[in-house]
């Protein structure tokens, strides 16, 4: 089945063949099927917002497809970037578990599919199916480390440089590109949303880019940056 | 060491008021035949952090504070841990090292368990294993209400952000 998003929908998790890598959705048998009976297959556009920060929790969203920028904001609108969720993770699973309201807003950078799961729902699925439960907690711990992180990096780093180059070095090392010497990764934010990652502005972003740049630390080419001096962006994450 | 060390979760008169520890008879039984009983002084290092998880501390009284380091040496501290909290949980479940360091801060009773021991306790009880789920998601509130702190205070006011830290 196709959706109006040009995104094609994956209906049931008993044929998904992606479930197998993704912590979450690889569940028994039994568990899966009642997780089927649970949840609600959607789509959404890129834009749209799933849940705010602040409202009550009415459920876990499980992303299949697509990515969802996680953020926090403050009262005068001033927002900051936790994470880019990639598809296999839980959205909003600590509020529904608590029932605290939802911690951080889930917008969509790209059309996604998703599937949601009530919160009553999902505590009894819980209850009933360990292994699930078991699963939740290994999401959770991701959750916890990666919310330490950033109170690492946002609490510790000396300047918008060192945050920067720490963010670089961090992408950089995914898909395999951590052991080369020249790493290249995709940009897929704009200078507004890194600058929302790392607590800066969008000015500073864009006067560090043209900095690294500059030093021929880094070279674009298109949204793919290459990573020229490594040893350098290390210097500057204090690495 | 201010008080007589409780050996045995049965005999604990504070258990139906903790998360963890108010668990049916036979998860409780379990968990009291995997876990070993010390007293620690305070300043003790439960663990440092970026050390493997070699398993999970209940404090079963007193506090601890738990930091987070720079590449410099420079220490911020994420929270205080009170009494029924189990710290290094997060990193014994995922298997990656400890996030922070935990230090005592009184002299306490606590009770450790190893990884391997927790991991298989959690995947044979259930209840105990839906009660750790209650437990990371306090803490990951926690941690996100100090992102908040930090990361949006300080990028207006960088002197109510120190305070905050």
């Amino acid at each position: 089945m196709l959706s109006p998003y040009g995104l094609e929908i994956v209906e049931s998790c008993l044929t998904c063949k992606l479930r197998a890598e993704r912590i979450f959705c690889d569940l028994p048998n039994s568990a899966l099927q009642a997780f089927e009976n649970i949840k609600y297959a959607t789509a959404y556009p890129k834009g749209a917002v799933l849940f705010v920060e602040g409202q009550s929790p009415r459920g876990i969203f499980v992303l299949c497809k697509g990515r969802v920028k996680m953020s926090i904001c403050s009262t005068d609108g001033k927002t900051l970037i936790l994470k880019i969720a990639e598809p296999g993770e839980v959205l909003g699973l600590s509020a529904t578990v608590s029932g605290k309201p939802y911690e951080l807003t889930a917008e969509t950078i790209d059309p996604c599919q998703v599937n949601f799961v009530k919160r009553e729902d999902f505590l009894r699925f819980l209850k009933e199916h360990g292994d699930a439960c078991f699963r939740v907690a290994e999401q959770l711990s991701e959750k916890y480390n990666n919310a330490c992180h950033e109170v690492r990096s946002l609490g510790l780093s000396h300047s918008a440089a060192e945050k920067l180059a720490k963010l670089l070095l961090e992408w950089s090392s995914r898909n395999g590109e951590a052991m080369k010497q020249e790493p290249r990764l995709k940009l897929a934010l704009t200078h507004e949303e890194i600058a929302q990652m790392i607590g800066t502005s969008r000015e500073t972003v864009t006067r560090l880019f043209a900095e690294l740049k500059k030093r021929q630390i880094v070279q674009s080419k298109g949204s793919t940056l290459f990573i020229r001096n490594k040893g350098a962006l290390r210097q500057m994450a204090g690495a | 060491m201010e008080s007589a060390i409780q050996l045995s979760c049965f005999d604990c008169s504070l258990r139906p008021a903790r998360v963890f520890c108010d668990l049916p008879a036979d998860a409780l039984e379990a968990f009291d035949a995997i876990k070993t009983i010390a007293l620690y002084p305070r300043g003790t290092t439960l663990f440092n952090e970026g050390r493997p998880a070699r398993g999970v501390f209940m404090l079963c009284d007193g506090r601890a504070k738990l930091t987070v380091c720079s590449g410099n040496g420079r220490r911020l501290t994420l929270r205080i841990a009170g009494p029924g909290e189990m710290l290094g949980l997060s990193a014994a479940v995922s298997g990656t090292p400890y996030e922070v360091t935990a230090e005592m801060l009184d002299n306490s009773q606590v009770a450790f368990v190893r990884r391997k021991d927790m991991l298989h306790f959690l995947r044979g009880h259930r209840d105990a294993c839906l009660q750790v789920v209650h437990l990371l998601s306090q803490d990951l509130h926690t941690a996100y209400d100090r992102v908040r702190a930090i990361g949006l205070v300080r990028t207006r006011h960088p002197a109510a952000a120190k305070e905050a830290i």
